[in-house]
């Protein structure tokens, strides 16, 4: 088990360095430029550039990286081209609140959508089934920004229940912060609970159809029992890992969500600062984000042994 | 028991009756704090070092200028109690006015000034023509600035005022050495406000506090001159990048202001009765397109002025911009409804669009089928629309136009390039610049015709640089507004470059902010008030 651990982790830190390079090759072989961006409509390419050169961008792009990775490996990630803040410092400023997001969407939607899937193969083919999946469809086929204006229309401008945009830290007390988060998570969660519900369900009426399953009917086991107890546990692996592929996906979910509820998160970050062709930014992100996917990788694939002894064995 | 449908359908509805209702979460903006949406992003905290407008918003609160343009854009001192200019007119004396200090409390210098104001020349068109002819700047003594001319120079008080980009903010002196190239790092400045860099988050929330120790101007304020009086507390602006969003949040009371919400959501907002819109730029925007005269077709007067002919400034504007209420055709080089707009040889605008006319004049040209490349801007409603109206109206002639789709991050590289079109090279672009910044031909380099030193497209001709060359120096408006005459009368014969219209947006805002002072590239947030 720890030999496993540890292999994953080695093979973690060689997956960052290769998005690293790629990431840094596309960003810098790919034309615009910051100093454009910088020196404004009206400048001349003489001071385009004076200000690519003051950037080191004019540099050849193997010194540029070299420089790049090794500041890197020194846990230096560099500096924003324009607002001429530490990379980490924003990272760490923008973390937080896209944490929260990711936490709340993830708890919303796995709970539901584990419960729902559940109760549908248990009642499959009845009214339930046909309900909650149609609202699965529905979740699945809906962009994530329109589903986003709606529930800003309703529970924020004509209901008035709750606010229509920004994050309030923890700090600032449960509800603030909580009130922040209902809209944005439902919002991108219910994508994610369409994958998990109907996954679960799948799974759960092909358990439900197993000798063991009629052994504990027989036995007279209540059906919350047969349905928890038993389906439940035997369908694990599978939707463990579907739960674990949406928490990958919900890293692309975050940067629309943040854009439309104004959630000032690392999703943001990274679209600003492709937008102004801030290098740093971008390569710091996005080595951060596939250390982070790579990690989940690892932990879902651990949660296996947990969940189903043999695979221990 | 075993769980039915019913029982299910009851325990939700108990669960429902027993949560706490939902409170109202929302809580109107605090009375003495401005909660503002801008038009973009403040990604640099350096107003010389970037042309950026919100940068130089950024500075209009922190720093001061020596000079201001008031609501008519005429110069009225600002730091400056006095000022004299000799009577050979080689000979400018500037005397600082008393009460003006650093944010860090200490005094504001003429040395401060001298050194800010070789940084801002730098990098501003108008400051480069003042050292290309002084002789000297120095500070005579701690409150007195004199700049000696090698002869004398009109536009001094003109571009010292000016508001385009970038503003000759002043700075400490240890700033101000800075090099133009470079960022400076210090937030120190003597303006009204302070920046909270405790509060700020960049790229999400940017903070500014009133300075109570600023001594404003008793004059009355107008424009960016006059008494920077400060009735806020505190300024904020959250950086809500999505359009819908930032309208959702003003109607719902979370914002006070938004600097640019889209025409097409204007609707929206006018409905909403605790809301206002207001024009903070009567000069408004205007497009133009640039063509490259060093390549075929282009490189041929015939078929530059083919493309006035072409071009329908209507059909343009009303791509973009819907609403006739906010936009204009026009046809001066200067801009429009700018103290140089005119009318001078403007008769091909009376007759556009005239595709038969302009078909004519490709072929008096010459053309022979050259690929023209039109470089489309997809992420900018404007550049991105107008192109393929363009690109569409030119195959309409018989034209080889092809668009190239890109951001236009990749369309302020590749214009850069002067190539041919097989060699990444490019033939049309399109772009819009403040309206304002059209009336100076000094200092917005869009409008020099001096060849490769011109902006990009690089048009040359030397009559009409003569004629700049005598509006930089003529001593009165009226002198200036007769040259600007003859200037667009030469240029449409040449043609620099195609107009594209005027267009204006208005800011909408609660009805309980007062006080907004209008300008053409800044807007202020001193004299701002909530009810």
């Amino acid at each position: 088990m720890l030999s496993y651990g540890c292999r994953r982790l080695a093979s973690t830190l060689l997956v960052m360095a290769i998005v690293g390079v790629i990431v840094f090759l596309l960003l810098h072989l790919a034309p615009g430029s910051p100093a454009a961006i910088i020196a404004g409509d009206n400048a001349t390419p003489a001071q385009i550039a004076e200000i690519n050169h003051q950037l080191g961008l004019d540099r050849p792009l193997p010194v540029q990286f070299g420089f790049w990775a090794w500041n890197v490996l020194r846990g230096n990630f560099g500096t924003s081209i324009f607002s001429d803040t530490p990379v980490m410092q924003l990272i760490e400023q923008r973390l937080p609140a896209t944490i929260s997001l990711t936490f709340v969407t993830i708890v919303f939607a796995a709970t539901t959508a584990v419960t729902a899937g559940l109760f549908a193969a248990w009642r499959a083919g009845g009214l339930l089934d046909r309900v909650l999946m149609g609202v699965a469809a529905l979740g699945f086929s809906v962009p994530v920004f329109v589903v986003g204006y709606l529930l800003i229309y309703l529970f924020a401008i004509k209901l008035q229940w709750l606010p229509v945009q920004g994050y309030v830290p923890l700090s600032r007390g449960f509800w603030p912060w909580f009130s922040h988060l209902i809209l944005p998570a439902l919002a991108l969660g219910l994508a994610y609970l369409a994958l998990i519900a109907r996954i679960t369900r799948a799974t759960v009426l092909e358990v439900l159809s197993e000798d063991y399953m009629r052994t504990a009917r027989a036995k007279g086991a209540s059906s919350l029992r047969q349905l928890f107890h038993h389906a439940l546990r035997n369908a694990g692996v599978p939707i463990a890992t579907v739960i674990g592929i949406g928490i990958a996906l919900l890293i692309s979910g975050v940067v629309l969500t943040e854009t439309v509820f104004n959630i000032p998160g690392v999703g943001r970050l990274t679209v600003d600062a492709i937008t102004n062709r801030d290098y740093p930014i971008i390569q710091g992100v996005m080595v951060v984000f596939s250390g982070a996917y790579v990690v989940i990788n690892l932990l879902v694939d651990l949660s296996y042994t947990l969940i189903d002894p043999r695979i221990r064995r | 028991m075993p769980t039915s449908r019913r029982s299910l359908i009851k325990a939700g509805l108990a669960g429902a009756l027993s949560m706490p209702p939902l409170r109202h979460a929302r809580a109107a903006t605090p009375a003495n704090t401005l909660h503002g949406v801008m038009q973009g992003d403040l990604r640099s905290f350096d107003p010389i070092w970037t042309t950026a407008n919100i940068t130089a918003y950024y500075g209009a609160m922190v720093y001061d200028t020596l000079f201001a343009v008031d609501d008519k854009y005429q110069p009225q001192p600002q730091m400056i109690g006095k000022w004299d200019l000799s009577d050979d007119k080689k000979t400018y004396t500037f005397e600082l006015r008393d009460g003006l200090g650093w944010q860090d409390g200490t005094p504001v210098t003429a040395a401060d000034c001298v050194a800010s104001i070789r940084r801002w020349a730098v990098r501003n068109a108008g400051g480069q023509a003042i050292m290309t002819h002084a002789a000297d700047l120095s500070a005579k003594d701690d409150k007195t600035i004199v700049l000696k001319l090698k002869e004398p120079f009109g536009l001094v008080i003109t571009a010292l005022a000016s508001c385009t980009t970038p503003l000759c903010f002043m700075m400490p002196k240890k700033d101000a050495e800075t090099d133009p190239y470079q960022q400076v790092t210090g937030r120190v400045g003597s303006g009204p406000f302070t920046f909270n860099q405790n509060l700020t988050r960049p790229g999400s929330r940017y903070v500014w506090d009133k300075w109570d120790k600023y001594v404003p101007r008793k004059d009355q304020p107008s424009g960016l001159a006059g008494g920077k009086v400060v009735h806020l507390g505190q300024v904020v602006w959250e950086n809500i990048t999505d359009e819908q969003t930032a309208s959702a949040a003003l109607n719902a009371g979370e914002i006070d202001f938004y600097e640019l919400p889209p025409l097409d959501l204007l609707p929206q907002l006018t409905g909403n009765p605790d809301l206002k819109l207001k024009v903070m730029n009567a000069t408004g925007s205007d497009g133009i397109m640039r063509l490259n005269w060093l390549h075929a077709p282009f490189n041929n007067q015939k078929a530059r002025q083919a493309m006035m002919y072409l071009v329908d400034q209507k059909a343009i504007l009303n791509a973009t911009f819907g609403n006739p209420k906010y936009y204009n055709t026009n046809p001066s080089l200067f801009g429009y409804n700018t103290p140089m707009s005119n009318d001078a040889n403007t008769d091909w605008f009376r007759q556009a669009p005239d595709p038969a006319k302009a078909k004519q004049l490709f072929q008096d040209s010459g053309y022979k089928g050259d690929k023209v490349i039109v470089l489309q801007a997809t992420d900018f409603a404007f550049m991105n629309n107008s192109a393929q109206l363009i690109a569409g109206w030119l195959q309409n002639i018989g034209v080889n136009a092809e668009l190239a789709a890109m951001t236009w991050g990749e369309v302020i590289t590749r214009r850069a390039s002067m190539n041919p079109d097989d060699k990444g090279g490019w033939d049309i672009f399109i772009t819009y610049g403040g309206g304002f910044d059209f009336s100076n031909p000094i200092t917005l380099i869009a409008l020099a015709a001096n060849g490769k030193k011109a902006w990009f497209g690089w048009p040359e001709n030397a009559a009409y640089e003569t004629l700049r060359a005598q509006w930089a120096a003529a001593p009165t408006l009226a002198d200036q507004k007769s040259i600007a005459q003859k200037m667009q009368a030469t240029a449409w014969d040449f043609v620099p470059m195609v107009m594209l219209g005027s267009w204006t947006q208005p800011a909408a805002m609660r009805k309980n902010v007062h006080g907004f002072l209008t300008n053409p590239d800044v807007i202020p947030f001193w004299n701002v008030s909530k009810s």
